[in-house]
Order: structure tokens, then sequence, then C-alpha cells
């Protein structure tokens, strides 16, 4: 009983670091319909920074350093999209893609030349010592950094949310996204709304990186592997929908988790990838998509 | 005078050239980068102290001549792939005698065929995978096999330990890992324990946390996790973190300074079998510890130290052979009786496996401490 209640723990702590990855490929995508292969590894270089934060900069507390991690992650996502994306954003699409993938070849040996191909962690700056309620009430071992991470995760989504629905940025953002060629009519800056979404989506990976380099380790390439796996929590959720990224990274982890638990761990990325499958035959819109008809 | 002297300048370079002009070439393929980049390092620390000690000396004794060595060391990124392209480099382009390497058993799974088809004898000094050797005639290792391994640690656990459950967590992708695990699963069920846990995982995860919540569930005394020194570490500290408290085993992939680095105070208590430990009595490895200790500043660890082997066995075969020829050297090689090295005495009994014993080491306070040797 009591490692029915661990294991949603560790499928909840897995599935908010799938979320804060998934939404940034999903709001690109919803916005100027491209995916972009690099954010895996934007993932990886905002852990690196917070590696690199926490090592210099003994002295800074946790709730000083996540931000600033972001900020400066923020910072080359819309970098990458100025010098890299900003021309191709009319060329064939298959260019664009090329090009992301290779921006992501360049950060992981970037990271790799500059600090090494070693697998490190960020030295622990939350508590680790374990929820006393939850072990009495529940029987259920978990780690305080571990709840933190969740929540914090929770809080993170939950302001993504409100700006989105709430703010006149994220009125535009909508509005891109549902008419890319119109909204600049209104006297929308476009380039100004782009930036913003991949700033957001570049932030909010930092946060995911920095949380997984706290509860498991860091690797240049890390950003490959759970890339990919961010990337079908976004189309299992429906791609360019906040709220199924989300719902996505969460089902994705839990299937993973229960499948290690009760069946056996060969079959997790089996299953994982089969139910992929399995749901783009059936709903190829994704949980939260819309059917769309193409007009001809 | 001085135009004179100058004038001589070249026919004395030729002249110093020649007895220099035929060396022996012997290949090295290390995983110098990529994920376990630490144990390359100490196999290109192991190799430049081997290649000074033999040329100081003049050489290696060739018939009646003394010959240079030079040893060709390239990068095989503990990649399997890789480390066929750099076994073919090594023996089509560099013209070697000889190859030390791979270090993981999947890499050497992949260069060793090619050397046994091209007839280039090859010692491994690290992969312990039982098939590594298996039906090939020109490949030797100078370390003992995973059966062995597993069997040691197996032993260990029941009779020192006196533990009655054990559990094991190892990655399903790499030959070593998958090997090692199933032996030391057979192994102590005989002695009288029970597993009460078998779980995998695939190279290059790092959230091992459902596994181990799994394994936490059916309360082993001993978690067995026969996995690299860039994983165990995160192992250990996550199942800490889910509650565990079961001692920690380990094989010979344990053993780099990296492990404690990574790990920290979590890495105490726990132990794992071994090739050698710096600490045992042995003439030849004082010696090499100390001059290894003197030029880089570190205590060797195994990879290091079977590297230094490895070498000096094929050297040794090059010289009992009494010609450059890998067909030769392939035959000294299979002959080698009571060979002195760091990690004991190598004797091939036939095939390509020495006999030797094993040792197992606690680590304490972030130092591998010896604890006890286990002969076969």
């Amino acid at each position: 009983m009591d490692t029915i209640i661990q294991q949603l723990f560790n499928a909840a702590q897995l599935g908010a670091v799938y979320a804060l990855i998934a939404l940034g490929y999903s709001m690109v995508y919803g916005i100027i319909r491209l995916i972009n292969f690099a954010h895996g590894d934007i993932f990886m270089l905002g852990g690196f920074i917070g590696l690199l934060l926490t090592t210099r900069f003994g002295w800074m507390p946790f709730y000083l350093l996540l931000p600033l991690a972001m900020l400066l992650t923020a910072l080359v996502g819309v970098t990458i999209e100025r010098v890299a994306y900003r021309r191709l954003r009319n060329a064939q699409r298959m260019s664009v893609v090329i090009t992301t993938l290779g921006v992501g070849i360049f950060l992981e040996n970037l990271v790799r030349l500059t600090v090494g191909p070693e697998t490190r962690q960020i030295p622990a700056r939350l508590p680790s010592a374990p929820v006393v309620w939850l072990q009495q009430h529940l029987g259920a071992f978990v780690t305080w950094d571990k709840l933190l991470i969740i929540l914090i995760s929770l809080a993170l989504m939950a302001i993504l949310w409100l700006v989105v629905n709430r703010t006149l940025i994220g009125t535009a953002m909508r509005a891109v996204a549902d008419n890319k060629d119109a909204v600049p009519l209104m006297g929308v800056n476009l380039n100004l709304v782009i930036a913003v979404t991949f700033a957001i989506g570049s932030a909010l990976a930092a946060a995911g990186g920095i949380f997984y380099g706290q509860a498991y380790s860091i690797d240049p390439y890390m950003g490959i592997d759970l890339g990919w796996k961010a990337f079908i929590a976004a189309v299992i959720g429906g791609i360019g929908s906040i709220e199924g990224a989300v719902l996505g990274s969460f089902l994705l982890a839990g299937v993973e988790v229960i499948t290690v638990a009760y069946l056996s761990s060969n079959l997790k990325n089996g299953i994982a990838f089969g139910l992929l499958i399995l749901l783009l035959l059936v709903w190829p819109w994704g949980i939260m998509g819309k059917p769309t008809l193409k007009k001809v | 005078m001085k135009l004179r002297t100058l004038a001589l300048l070249p026919l004395l370079v030729l002249a110093g050239c020649k007895p220099t002009a035929k060396e022996i070439k012997i290949g090295v393929s290390a995983p110098t980068t990529g994920s376990i980049s630490a144990t390359g390092q100490s196999a290109k620390n192991a190799i430049a102290l081997v290649q000074d000690e033999i040329n100081a000396g003049g050489g290696v004794q060739v018939g009646d001549k003394q010959v240079k060595v030079r040893f060709i060391l390239e990068d095989d990124e503990d990649k399997p792939e890789s480390t066929a392209t750099v076994f073919q480099k090594l023996i089509n382009q560099d013209r070697v005698l000889a190859i030390v390497g791979s270090y993981t058993s999947k890499c050497s799974n992949a260069g060793a065929p090619i050397a046994e088809a091209s007839g280039i004898p090859v010692v491994s000094p690290w992969s312990t995978n039982p098939n590594v050797t298996k039906g090939r005639k020109f490949i030797f290792r100078a370390c003992f096999i995973d059966p062995f391994q597993g069997r040691v640690v197996a032993q260990f656990a029941t009779s020192k330990l006196k533990a009655k459950t054990g559990a094991v967590l190892y990655d399903v992708a790499s030959d070593y890992n998958k090997g090692i695990a199933e032996v030391f699963r057979d192994e102590f069920t005989k002695m009288g324990g029970k597993i009460v846990g078998f779980e995998t995982y695939n190279t290059k995860d790092t959230d091992f946390s459902a596994q181990l919540t799994k394994i936490k569930g059916s309360n082993p005394e001993v978690l067995f996790l026969p996995n690299y020194f860039n994983e165990v570490p995160l192992q250990i500290q996550q199942a800490r973190k889910l509650g565990l408290t079961a001692v920690m085993l380990g094989g010979d992939g344990w053993d780099n300074p990296e492990l404690v680095k990574l790990g920290g105070k979590v890495m105490d208590g726990n132990y794992f079998s071994n090739h050698y430990s710096p600490d045992i009595d042995n003439p030849i490895a004082k010696g090499f510890i100390a001059k290894y200790k003197a030029r880089f500043g570190l205590v060797p660890d195994a990879a290091a130290a079977l590297t230094y082997d490895s070498a000096n066995l094929i050297l040794k075969a090059v010289a009992t052979a009494g010609k450059a020829d890998s067909k030769a050297i392939r035959d000294a090689l299979a002959a080698t009786v009571g060979f002195q090295g760091v990690t004991g005495n190598i004797t091939y009994g036939g095939g390509g496996d020495p006999v030797k014993g094993a040792v197992v080491i606690k680590v304490e306070d972030g130092k591998f401490v010896f604890d006890s040797a286990v002969n076969p």
C-alpha cells in the first residue's frame, strides 16, 4: 500500500519535469507551427546554468537562483530565435526544422566542450529530509525536495495559465496562434509576441532542467532523450494546447511508472511509445487537440 | 670548421635514424571521451607509463636487437560502433602488431571479431563478460570474468554480511551489467539466499525511482548494483531518498575516483568486488602505484593497473616470440605462465581467460579500503 502512494509521487515528479519541457514545444508549435527540436537542449542548458550558478555563487538561495537561471536561459532562447529562426520564418518548413536540429547539436557540443562530458548533479539546495506527515499518515517515504519540485512546477504552470489567459500579451499570443497573418494588421508586434513565447518556453525548460539536476542528474546529452519524451507528451496531450501538454506529461509519466511498478521495467519505453502510436491511430489530434479540416 | 660539422649533420641524422626506423606499433582502443571518459584517462596514463619505461631501457628485445615501442591510442567513445571503426583503423591503417582494449564488454565484443578475422592478438584489460574471448583464438584479457565476480559478491553477501534477501537493479542494455546480474541471482539463490527483486533500466536512464520504490516494497537486506561508476551514486542516492536501507553491493564497474566525487557520503559503508586494491602487499604493485602517483598525482584505479598489465603482457610476448609477427605474438601470449603483474599472477590455461583472484573493497569516508581477498 505504502509503495503505491510513493510511486504516485515518483510519477508526479517525473511528470512535472516532462510538463515543464512539453509546454515549450507546445507553445512554439501553437504560435508559429514550428517544432523546435533544440528545445530539449535548452532544457539541458538550463540545468547547466543552474549548476554554474550554484557552484559559483554558493551564497545564492534557491528562490533567487531559480528565477535567475530561468531569466538567463530565456535570453538564450530569444537569441536563438532571433539569430537562427527568424530569417527562416517564411522559408520552407524543412529548412527551419533542420536548423533547430543543428542548434541542438551545437548546444550539446558547446556544453560538452566547456563543462565536460561527465554526469553531474546540482548541489542539493532543497531540504532532503522526509516529509513526516506523509510518512505517519500515509506510510509513504517522500522527501521534501520531491514535494517542493512538484509544487513549484505546478505553481509555474498556474502562472503560465494566468499569463496566457488574463494578460494583454497572452491575448496577443492566442491571437497569433489563431491567425498569424491577420494579427499584425491589427497593430500587434508579431516579432515581440514570438520572442515572448520563446522566452517563456525556455524559462520553463530551465526550471525543469534545474529540478532534474536536483532530483536526478544532468549531462550534455540528456536533452535528446528527455526532449523526445516531452515532445511525445505534448503530442499525446494535443500539440499546441497548454492544458494538453501538462495532461499528456503527467499521463506519460504515470504510464511509465505504473508499467515499472506492476508489469516489468523492461516494458517501460515499449508501453509508453505504444500508447502514443495507438492514440495517434485513433485520435490523431491528441487529447485536448481539436479535429481540424483542411480547406482545399 | 663550423661549416664542416654542419655538412656532416645530415649524415649523422641518417645514421641516428637507422636503428629506430623500425619500431613496434601497438594499438590502444580506450574511451577517452563519453560517459566513462575517466576510465579512458586511466588507460591513457598507464600506457604513457609503459611506453616511457620500455623505451627508457632502449625498447623491447626482438631477436638480437632492441626496438622502440610506440603505442597508438584511439578514442572509442565507449560506443560499440566507434570501437569497430577504431579496430579497423588500427589494423588496416596503422598496421599495429597487437591491440590493448577495448574497455567495456559491449565495445570489446564489437572490436574482437575484427581483430580475430585479421589475426591480430588483443588483450582487453577490463572486459569481464565471458563472451568476449569465447570461441576466439586471438582475444585475451587481463581480468577475471563475470561468473567469478558474481560468485565473489554473492558469497560475500551470504557468508560475510549474512544476508538472507537480496535485490538487483541493472542496465539491461549492457552486456557486462546483464551478465554479472544474472550470475549473482543464480549464485545467491544457490547459496541459500532469496532474490526478492530483479529490476532493469536502460543505458542513459537517470530516473530509477519507480524501480527502487518497487524494490523497497520487498525490503531486501542487500541491493546489488552491477553498474558503472557514473550511474551507481545516483542510484544509491535515489534509493536512500526513497527510504531504502539495504547495504549496496557492486562489481569492478564501481572502481573509479568519480564514484565518490559524484556520490559523496551516500557511498560510505557499501562494498564492491575488484581486480586489485592499492593496499595489497605486492612489490610490483607498490612500484607501479608509486610511479603512477608521482607522475599523475592520483592513486591508480583497476583500469589503470590492468592496462599496465595488458601492455606488459604483449611486450613480454613480443620478446618471447623473438619476431615482430602477430601470429607468433599470439602463440607466445597463449603460452604465458606465471606472468607477475600489478593485479596478480596471470597464467593462460588454454583459452584467453586468466586464472586469478579478486578482492572486496569497502567504501569508507570516501576512500576505497581493502576488505578481503577471494581466490578461485
